[in-house]
């Protein structure tokens, strides 16, 4: 863990050189990256060696067993206490969000994210919270049937989303940042993380359909 | 003249029997393309060569069986690598042929052939004996050989929609009428009449020999086979590779040069590489929906638009992040709530502040957007007359609908346009109908 005031340390995994640079400049003071890696197998090692509290992680990637990114976070299970992962990848397809995400990663975000909004990202996980994108949220919405109203009553549903879970997708989908979903629905910025991390556990457990039809696409069960 | 306009003068091209500008199957002109003569020359030299002893028919017939049916230029062009073919296909002029009733003709000759014959037989000049026998020959082998007029037999497996029982039957009778009329003719040879014992006799050792001689071929003609379906697997690769190759040159090449020659002007080259990425994006990622059956991509079609043709207030690019859930078929209030969205989403852009939002949703009664931009917005009471913009194009157009639109702009916040078009559930081709049920059911 880091102190509140300490840069996070950052283990950044993508196979493409001038894209690492490119995040390294991005980060800002608050984010310290220790290391970098460019395969799947480099990137296990590595991360088993330093066992930062974050992993920058490409969702594809070659080496190993042709896994990408998923194979990564398998590979580091037993980590996943301490060492957490935030995926991050040009790709909109929900094959493979839903892959990182049911590995065990914390968040997607896509390439197209800014530095200091990406350097936000990474404090939120390396604190335990989870990163939803815009698109992540709108995904989980349509996986989820919220949009057709398809809302669970209660708490202990891994299948539907809650009627407040689906707001704050909605409000994240929408464009809205953490702190904008707390003020629009009257509630702390710490509750609106409780539901995010709620979903992204839903996201992996939850045996809905559409769900376990991508994974065993990707023969991931 | 020759119908056939030679693509390259030096190579010669494949012989092929083109469909068109045949007289009767395409020989001649086929003949002509190859060597590069003249088509009129070829068929003279056919009729002229008829007389000896009917070479020239001979010829033509063989040809008619041996040569595929295909446009020669084509076939040339398949031979070159795939991916130069795509980059710059040859332009053809499209003649349509002269073609000649074959199967009536021919259908007709052998009616009057038939005639011949009958008047023969009662004329004692031929023995029935002989010409029965011959006669069911010919039609076996006439049955088997006509099934390498590969054209026809493309079309009969086209209109059946995969591989035809016709071959094989055609095949099937070709084999045993011939063989009947072999034995037949064997048999007359042999003695007088048919005696069914030598009959079964002879029938049981051309079987043994036909099926021994099967054993043998059995491998070479299975490491055929094999060849084949390895070559066609290799052309469909290749094909592939092409057809991205062709796409990456189209598109991606052709952004990356202009970029380079724009690399001093910041906004356009933002521009460019994002109108790219997002072509990309959709080539590679989305399955894309036949046109006017998907809200979504129609969405995504504004967008792009909106990107490509707008700028924020200092004159960069703004990208607009979409996300979309659900999809509808679009109808007349879609089509409304689409046009509301493009007028919001270029207000957002020319007059808002980045970054700019797009979210639809599809529900089972309603379609939602939301487009928010982080500018100070404006105040719609405070809106004059004048800007037709905002409460025509936008209030006016969703609420004609039965819909709502409101705005909402809070400093420090942001400005939120909201529309809503309900859509109706009776008309049940809705996609999201569909989906809905599909979600529901494991409930």
């Amino acid at each position: 863990m880091t102190e509140p005031g300490g840069a996070v340390d950052v283990v950044l995994v993508d196979d493409h050189h001038m894209f690492r640079a490119g995040v390294k400049a991005s980060l800002d003071e608050r984010v310290h990256v220790v290391g970098e890696a460019d395969t799947v197998d480099s990137a296990i090692a590595l991360v088993r060696e330093l066992q930062p509290p974050v992993v920058l992680l490409d969702v594809h990637l070659p080496g190993g067993d042709g896994g990408g990114g998923a194979e990564v976070i398998r590979a580091c299970v037993d980590l996943l206490g301490t060492t957490r992962f935030l995926a991050l990848s040009v790709s909109d397809a929900s094959e493979d969000v839903v892959a990182v995400i049911r590995a065990g990663a914390r968040g997607y975000v896509t390439k197209a994210i800014d530095g200091p909004a990406l350097s936000d990202a990474v404090r939120r996980v390396a604190g335990g919270d989870a990163v939803f994108s815009p698109r992540l949220a709108g995904f989980v919405l349509d996986a989820f049937g919220a949009a057709a109203g398809d809302v669970a009553t209660g708490d202990d549903e891994l299948d539907r989303l809650s009627a407040r879970e689906r707001e704050v997708m909605r409000l994240i989908a929408r464009g809205y940042s953490y702190r904008e979903v707390a003020a629009e629905l009257f509630i702390s910025i710490k509750t609106v993380e409780t539901h995010v991390s709620a979903v992204l556990r839903k996201l992996q457990l939850s045996s809905r359909h559409e769900l376990t039809r991508w994974a065993a696409a990707r023969r991931l069960l | 003249m020759s119908p056939i306009a030679p693509v390259a003068p030096r190579a010669r091209l494949p012989l092929r029997r083109p469909e068109r500008g045949r007289w009767l199957a395409g020989v001649a002109v086929g003949l002509a393309a190859h060597l590069d003569l003249p088509v009129g020359w070829v068929r003279l030299g056919f009729v002229l060569l008829a007389p000896f002893g009917g070479v020239g028919i001979f010829l033509y017939g063989f040809w008619w069986l041996a040569v595929p049916v295909g446009d020669p230029a084509d076939a040339a062009s398949a031979t070159r690598p795939a991916a130069l073919a795509r980059l710059s296909r040859p332009q053809t002029a499209d003649e349509p042929g002269r073609r000649w009733p074959v199967t009536d003709v021919a259908v007709g000759a052998l009616l009057v052939l038939l005639a011949v014959v009958l008047v023969a037989v009662r004329a004692d000049r031929v023995q029935l004996d002989w010409v029965l026998p011959s006669l069911i020959v010919l039609a076996g082998l006439g049955l088997a050989w006509s099934q390498l007029d590969a054209a026809q037999r493309g079309r009969l497996r086209r209109r059946a929609g995969g591989r035809t029982p016709v071959s094989v039957l055609r095949l099937l009778g070709g084999v045993i009428l011939a063989g009947v009329g072999v034995l037949l003719l064997v048999a007359q040879a042999n003695g007088e009449g048919v005696e069914p014992a030598a009959l079964v006799q002879s029938i049981v050792a051309s079987v043994a020999v036909l099926g021994g001689v099967a054993l043998v071929l059995t491998p070479w003609w299975l490491r055929l086979v094999r060849e084949l379906g390895d070559e066609r697997a290799a052309r469909a690769r290749e094909s592939e590779r092409a057809d991205i190759a062709a796409h990456l040159h189209d598109s991606v090449l052709q952004t990356l040069a202009l970029i380079r020659s724009r690399a001093d002007d910041p906004a356009e080259v933002a521009r460019m590489a994002r109108a790219q990425e997002r072509e990309l994006r959709e080539w590679l990622y989305d399955d894309r929906p036949a046109p006017g059956t998907s809200v979504a991509a129609a969405l995504r079609g504004i967008v792009a638009e909106v990107e490509d043709s707008r700028s924020g207030p200092s004159g960069d690019p703004v990208a607009i992040e979409t996300v979309v859930v659900g999809d509808h078929v679009p109808d007349a209030s879609t089509e409304a709530l689409l046009q509301a969205t493009r007028e919001a989403l270029v207000n957002a852009v020319v007059h808002g502040r980045p970054p700019v939002s797009l979210y639809l949703e599809v529900g089972p009664r309603m379609v939602e957007v939301f487009v928010r931009d982080h500018g100070d917005g404006f105040d719609l009471d405070a809106v004059g007359p004048d800007r037709f913009g905002v409460r025509e194009s936008i209030i006016g157009r969703v609420r004609r609908r039965g819909g709502e639109a409101t705005v909402d702009c809070r400093p420090g916040r942001g400005t939120e346009v909201h529309l809503t078009v309900p859509v109706g559930e009776d008309d049940g081709d809705a996609p999201t109908s569909e989906g809905a049920d599909e979600r529901t059911s494991d409930d």
